[in-house]
């Protein structure tokens, strides 16, 4: 390939859109959107799945393109999958709370599904923060919630390896944020900041290096967009979040509250399946296996997959092992 | 394409970088890729005079790795992800106002404002000379852990070898740079800085809404106030809503418990 050539493919490459399977609009309320995907299997006999993705970066990750899609694989084992968007806040959203994220926009949509299906419970899958949102959800609500699981969900929020909470533990968060909004342009920095070598330049250095197909530039550009694709956060969930669990490990501590509700872990029995990457760099293992003390669930399963943060939603590894894993846990419920 | 990387992006660097249109008529590209890429190359250039003093033997592998590892600190000595990482710092230039000095008089508010603000600056600078220290400090750790590594044999000269040297370096400043991030000096030093550049923005506001009010313009604070009172609006419309809702949109309690293990295919359509 002539270095010509390569500028052209990176150029096409970066307005290559995100996203592969087909999905319908089912509800929604200000910015948060609830889609359902369109099934391409036969249907498996397990309640509806939702997956509650994190407040900071974009959902699409779950869904990234054909041969890297863990909704794809998920579909592809007959499950019937929902996907809440949060959408991109704004100024007029500085005032959105956690309480307001899972008491109000995930309990409506966990509402809207149960009413759609006629059912009591279904099915949840909570990804990293979006793990600490259903697990609060969860504890809520334990009677819509049939089964629970938890993808690279950090719990412990003060085990020694995790960089991002000794960062912000002397961190006067409220100051910080004010009474704005939190950019998603200081998180992108923020993580770069975590491994900064190799986020802002070994893995350019890997793309020059590597074979410049098509295929592979289209990939890394895909993952490239997503990584930046950072919506700004609202400040009043923003500053909740990182008191009460980076600062105050609430969780850990049984100290929390949501809507003035005491969320109590070891009130949680429904069935729980706790996803972890052993080369998790955001969440380390530990921050995610401290759930099991926490539970009241006799039905609880750690599977630790040899992957890392995002490796567990786009590596072709995680491709053949976590849909099965998911679908066959779900089944066996 | 060549297979030597340190010309791919020499190559690839007067592609994307503004001013290099020569090598790449009227196309024009991200100068964020600028950056790194100057700092390949100039590890490229390092590592040859490297390869080059072993090789010729003008000077021991020792010195020879000495030399490069200092090039590589001096290189990377700009490198501080920190500063960009928790929000923007203080960008203006700092107030022409001091500290310890009587605020007495009319003005005396705005005095003290601009008292804060130097001092919050003053902290600012602070803590970045304090996280400069330990930067330098992680660099050298890095030197220090890439010559061992080394060792005392000359390396072959080939890109492969290249590239290998250049993966053993990033390993060597990432694991120097985990080893001083989770340090207590480093998370003070960062948290100082964070607080400080905060506190200086929040009396910059605080300057600029009385700015506002003098011109009657609407203020942040104002605008606030009004975002919460739809909000709470919001809130008090949603709970008459749901009082009012029937019971039937609640869910099928009274189903049988039985249907909810096994759910209906809610698509009948589903492809087979």
């Amino acid at each position: 390939m002539t270095l010509s050539r390569l500028h052209e493919e990176l150029a096409a490459a970066s307005h290559c859109a995100a996203g592969c399977s087909q999905k319908q609009a089912v509800w929604h309320s200000g910015k948060v959107t609830l889609y359902r995907y369109q099934s391409i299997a036969r249907p498996a006999a397990a309640a509806p799945l939702l997956i509650v993705y994190a407040l900071v970066n974009r959902p699409y990750m779950m869904d990234l393109q054909e041969d890297r899609s863990l909704i794809r694989g998920l579909l592809a084992q007959g499950l019937d999958v929902y996907l809440i968007d949060w959408g991109y806040p704004d100024g007029a959203d500085r005032f959105t709370t956690l309480a307001d994220y899972i008491d109000g926009y995930l309990a409506s949509c966990v509402q809207h599904i149960l009413n759609e299906h006629r059912l009591e419970a279904l099915n949840v899958l909570g990804v990293c923060q979006g793990g600490v949102l259903s697990l609060c959800f969860s504890s809520l609500y334990p009677q819509h919630v049939k089964n629970l699981i938890t993808m690279v969900t950090p719990v412990d929020f003060h085990t020694p390896a995790d960089l991002l909470s000794k960062w912000v533990r002397k961190i006067d968060v409220a100051t910080w944020v004010g009474g704005g909004n939190v950019s998603g342009d200081t998180l992108n920095q923020l993580f770069l900041s975590l491994m900064p070598f190799r986020l802002r330049q070994q893995k350019y250095v890997d793309l020059m290096s590597g074979t410049p197909d098509r295929a592979r530039i289209e990939n890394f550009m895909r993952v490239e967009q997503w990584i930046f694709d950072s919506p700004d956060q609202a400040g009043a969930a923003f500053r909740e979040f990182v008191t009460w669990f980076y600062q105050e490990n609430r969780l850990i501590h049984n100290r929390l509250e949501i809507s003035d509700r005491k969320v109590d872990l070891r009130g949680l029995r429904v069935p729980i399946l706790n996803l972890i990457g052993k080369r998790d760099h955001l969440v380390p293992p530990p921050a995610s296996l401290a759930l099991q003390q926490l539970v009241g669930s006799a039905d609880y399963t750690a599977l630790e997959l040899d992957l890392g943060h995002i490796g567990m939603y786009i590596s072709a590894r995680a491709q053949h092992e976590v849909p099965a894993a998911i679908a066959q846990w779900l089944e066996a419920r | 394409m060549s297979s030597d990387p340190w010309q791919q992006w020499r190559a690839f660097s007067a592609l994307f970088t503004p001013g290099a249109a020569a090598a790449a008529p009227g196309r024009g590209g991200p100068a964020s890729f600028a950056p790194f890429t100057e700092t390949a190359e100039r590890f490229a250039a390092a590592a040859r005079a490297y390869m080059d003093a072993t090789k010729a033997l003008a000077a021991a592998p020792a010195d020879a790795t000495r030399m490069f590892t200092d090039s590589l600190r001096e290189l990377f000595a700009d490198f501080q992800p920190w500063n960009a990482g928790m929000g923007t710092g203080p960008g203006g230039a700092p107030s022409g106002f001091t500290t310890n000095t009587a605020a007495l008089g009319a003005a005396r508010e705005h005095q003290q404002r601009g008292e804060r603000m130097a001092e919050a600056w003053r902290r600012f600078e602070d803590a970045q000379r304090r996280l400069q220290r330990l930067g330098a400090d992680m660099l050298r750790d890095a030197a220090a852990h890439l010559a061992s590594r080394l060792g005392t044999s000359a390396p072959v000269d080939n890109p492969e070898a290249l590239r290998k040297l250049y993966d053993a370096w990033i390993d060597c400043a990432e694991e120097a740079y985990g080893r001083t991030a989770h340090s207590e000096a480093f998370c003070n030093a960062l948290a100082e800085s964070v607080n400080a550049s905060a506190d200086w923005r929040r009396e910059l506001l605080a300057s600029m809404e009385h700015s506002a009010k003098f011109l009657d313009l609407p203020t942040r604070s104002e605008v606030n106030t009004v975002l919460q009172r739809v909000k709470t609006l919001e809130e008090e419309v949603r709970v008459l809503r749901k009082a009012a809702e029937p019971k039937a949109a609640e869910p099928k309690a009274a189903e049988p418990k039985a249907a909810a293990r096994k759910a209906r295919p809610a698509r009948p359509k589903a492809k087979r």
